[in-house]
């Protein structure tokens, strides 16, 4: 089986376990690695792939519950935590704080493969919403400022002429404005840009149900 | 002028004189002469001339020789005669008084003392103008210049008109006698004064109702008492009861008065009498009788002192000592006393309450203090006892006391030695107070807490197996793990048979470490006995140290073993010693790496010999060490944050079924050292 451009990275104190589990993952094709201790995961320079991390609940130096609330201010691959004894209060915990699965060892091949995957999915879709997301912001950045000021108007649902009024440009200028931001964000469609934004979070200032227009009187004749 | 020649006696008929007597006035006799005389015999009349001369001879005879002055004087008072003893004594006849410008009286009245000349000269001035009789004690200078006390008399003859003719006067030397009555005055206000000065009231009485005569002392104190006391005449002892004694004491006083007069014994009373603060004071009055030489008697001798202050400080002595007693008794403990020899001397009331002996009979308290102790306690209480005694160091242990109704009860009794100045003991005070309650309560608790123990090791059993489940489950959790990885190996596609075996192995080695794992909790548990292998301890120490090497490198801890060559093999099991050295490593990694520690992270492992049947082995950490390292053998204890606190129990209890025994030592510096020996000579401890 030849190995895919994943990786698995494995926290356990106990040799025995971290060896057996090393080894049927490579006999998985996965990439492992292995550590005793969580500091030694962290000092660890890992490779810009889709990951998953096989947390032992004991360490030696932090509890894994511990260490998956320090883990969860950054980026890092979603956690598979294994447990001598898992008793329910620790699972729940541990799928709050965002695990994927909480195996209790022995851990059979089928719920480790699936926990593995699961995480290693789900650590995919992030990493791409990731990517997404910046390549979105970076065409936001590309955008002028009066753009950057048309770009809410719009996607709020303004008619051009509203949006025009509300900035005091004509009508021409705004459209003008309006095709740029299309082009420039790469949206297909108003729909498109609006989802773009969305996910941008760029806040809706305007609705054209609202009385913002009355409290705004057109400057326009 | 005719006279008698007669002889007389003096009417006590003890001396018999004989004189002459002129016939016609039979009454002018020799002046001086006092006495009536009886004229008993009258001899024949004598031829006049003859008679008159031998008169004469005797009356000059006589006149001279009576141990008195005798002198004659004019009525107007001028000497016109001295008998011989006052010439002798005044060295002076009456012709030497004739002096020019004086008269022969002022030249008598001059040989008196200077104090009494002028009285002499009125009083006898007075008597010639009057013819009283003269009588008066003066001085007169003899006539070596010293004066002497004389008793002088004169009186004067009268003619039978009745006018003075003469005086006669007499005089004789009493100043011996005056000085011997001066003597006695003397004596007499030296012993005054000494009854007055004597800081105790005197009194005397020779009756009951009979007036008392109280020294100057007792006087002040009833002046300063009673008010009107100059106004009582003769106080009597009824003053002194009813205006002086307490009014408690009064009937007392006046009962023990009348016994003492009636028996006629002296007696020794207390009372309280008033002083001049209104306050009452305590006296004691001494009463002794007087007799004369019949042995009647004569008087009654009382003297009073005031013993207040020693009253009260025997009284707040008494309070004291009453006090203390009380105290003594009433302390809800044993108390008792001891000589240095080891004898009762005292037991208070609580002890003898306890015991059920008298307080008073002293002999009875050392019987018993014989048979108090339990049987199983004597030996052991009178070593204890003996050797305090002899050493002097503090006696402090726990017994049992046979109450009165023959009930033991357990004591914690306790005693130190009383020193004298010098260092000797003086005296054993003791102390020992009932903890029978107490005891029992113990044995109770200790009971309970055994039972709690058991019922505890068999709840544990259910905790042990999640004990159990952690150091099974690793092994367990790799076998499944490699037994998966060696069937993905073997299913793919080529297989790969090197990885396959390679799991294999593992899941080998992997399975026996579990079943050791099982097989040394049954044997914790069971305790069966273990066949023994004959091992040597310095290669199992080193196949722990590779086993361990790993994850004690990755803590940055270094392993030093100090391994005495050559030691003999021990017969053990293999796999519970392994596992006690896992442990023992284990702990002292944890504890080092727990601490803060700078300088050598090391962990010293050294094998020794121990004597001549064990080998004793070392683990010697740098780390904090314990607080008890007694309590950390028992189970359940720990100072980690996830263990379960059996690893030194089992130890402990692995070690000393191999007959050796385990123990632990906090290092001087840093650090603590778990110790062990095993014994050359395997021995089946059950």
């Amino acid at each position: 089986m030849s190995q895919r451009k994943e990786m698995v990275f494995v926290v356990d104190d106990d040799a025995r376990v971290r060896e057996a589990i090393n080894e049927l993952l490579e006999s998985l094709g996965w990439q492992s690695e292995t550590f005793a201790a969580a500091a030694d995961y962290v000092a660890y320079a890992k490779p810009d792939l889709p990951a998953c991390l096989i947390l032992d609940v004991e360490l030696p130096d932090i509890n894994g519950l511990e260490f998956q609330k320090q883990l969860s201010d950054d980026v890092h691959p979603p956690i598979v935590f294994i447990t001598g004894h898992g008793d329910i209060p620790s699972s729940v915990r541990a799928i709050q704080g965002g695990a994927v699965d909480f195996l209790t060892k022995p851990v059979g091949e089928n719920d480790l493969v699936a926990a593995v995957r699961a995480a290693i999915d789900r650590d995919r879709i992030q990493r791409s919403a990731r990517a997404e997301l910046s390549e979105l912001a970076r065409r936001l950045a590309a955008l002028t400022p009066r753009e950057r000021e048309v770009l809410p108007l719009v996607v709020s649902g303004l008619l051009n002429k509203q949006a025009a009024a509300e900035l005091g440009i004509s009508e021409i200028t705004l459209e003008i404005h309006r095709s740029k931001i299309m082009h420039k964000m790469r949206a297909e469609s108003l729909a498109d840009l609006v989802r773009i934004a969305e996910k941008l979070r760029i806040p809706i200032t305007h609705s054209r149900r609202s009385g913002s227009l009355q409290e705004c009187p057109t400057r326009s004749p | 002028m005719a006279e008698l020649n007669y002889r007389m006696i003096s009417p006590s008929q003890t001396s018999i004189e004989s004189g002459i007597r002129s016939l016609e006035g039979p009454e002018v006799c020799f002046a001086g002469q006092e006495q009536l005389i009886m004229p008993i015999e009258i001899e024949v009349h004598k031829p006049v001339e003859e008679t008159l001369r031998d008169r004469e001879h005797e009356l000059s005879q006589l006149i001279n020789m009576v141990p008195s002055h005798l002198w004659r004087l004019t009525p107007e008072g001028e000497p016109t005669f001295f008998n011989k003893r006052m010439v002798d004594f005044l060295g002076l006849d009456v012709p030497d008084m004739d002096k020019p410008g004086i008269s022969r009286l002022e030249a008598v009245i001059e040989t008196v003392h200077p104090h009494e000349a002028a009285e002499f000269r009125d009083t006898l001035n007075r008597c010639l103008v009057t013819g009283e009789h003269f009588t008066m004690r003066y001085r007169l200078r003899r006539a070596d210049g010293v004066y002497r006390w004389m008793s002088s008399r004169a009186e004067p003859m009268r003619d039978p008109g009745g006018h003075i003719v003469q005086w006669y006067g007499l005089c004789h030397d009493i100043d011996d006698q005056m000085h011997a009555e001066e003597a006695l005055r003397q004596s007499e206000r030296q012993l005054q004064q000494m009854i007055d000065a004597v800081p105790v009231r005197i009194w005397s009485v020779t009756s009951m109702d009979g007036p008392v005569y109280f020294n100057k002392r007792y006087q002040d104190h009833f002046r300063a008492v009673i008010p009107d006391f100059e106004a009582i005449e003769e106080p009597r002892i009824e003053t002194l009861l009813q205006e002086l004694i307490c009014p408690e004491d009064a009937p007392e006083v006046q009962r023990t008065l009348l016994n003492c007069f009636e028996s006629g014994r002296g007696t020794v009373m207390r009372f309280r009498w008033l002083e001049k603060d209104g306050a009452y004071r305590w006296a004691e009055c001494r009463v002794e009788p007087r007799r004369d030489q019949d042995g009647t008697i004569v008087q009654w001798y009382g003297v009073s002192l005031d013993i207040d202050d020693e009253v009260r400080a025997q009284e707040a002595l008494r309070n004291r000592e009453r006090e203390l007693s009380l105290l003594v008794d009433m302390v809800p403990s044993n108390l008792w006393r001891l000589t240095p020899d080891g004898e009762t001397t005292l037991a208070n009331k609580h002890m003898a309450d306890f015991l059920g002996v008298d307080l008073e009979d002293k002999r009875q308290l050392a019987v018993v203090f014989d048979a108090i102790f339990h049987p199983d306690d004597v030996d052991a209480v009178s070593d204890v006892l003996g050797r305090c005694l002899k050493t002097g160091e503090l006696f402090s242990m726990k017994y049992r006391l046979r109450r009165h109704d023959g009930v033991y009860r357990w004591m914690s009794g306790r005693a130190e030695p009383l020193r004298a100045p010098d260092g000797r003991i003086a005296q054993w005070f003791g102390l020992c107070h009932d903890i029978d309650d107490q005891v029992h309560a113990e044995e109770a608790l200790r009971r309970a807490s055994e039972q709690l123990a058991r019922a505890t090791q068999a709840a544990s059993l259910a905790e042990l197996s999640a004990s159990i489940a952690h150091e099974v489950n690793q092994p367990l959790a790799a076998i499944v793990a490699n037994s998966h990885a060696c069937h993905r190996w073997l299913s793919a596609e080529p297989p790969n048979v090197e990885r396959a075996k390679i799991t294999a192995e593992r899941i080998t080695r992997d399975a026996n470490s579990a079943a050791d794992v099982v097989s040394r909790i049954r044997a914790l548990f069971r305790q069966a006995p273990r066949a023994r292998s004959s091992e040597n301890i310095n290669h199992l120490i080193g196949e722990v140290c590779q086993l361990m090497a790993d994850g004690i490198a990755a803590k940055g801890i270094r392993i030093e073993t100090n391994l005495e060559p050559d030691l003999p093999s021990v017969a053990l099991d293999r796999v519970q010693v392994q596992q006690v050295f896992v442990n023992l490593v284990r702990n002292g990694v944890e504890a080092m790496d727990g601490a803060i520690v700078d300088g050598a992270r090391a962990l010293q492992i050294s094998s020794l010999r121990d004597g001549n049947d064990a080998i004793r082995i070392e683990v010697r950490d740098a780390g904090t060490g314990f607080e008890d390292t007694e309590s950390v053998f028992q189970p359940f204890f720990t100072t980690k944050q996830h263990g379960m606190g059996m690893g030194l129990a089992i130890c402990r209890s692995i070690i000393e079924s191999h007959g050796g025994r385990l123990w632990m030592a906090n290092n001087e510096t840093r650090g603590a050292t778990v110790a062990f020996t095993l014994p050359l000579e395997a021995s089946e401890a059950p």
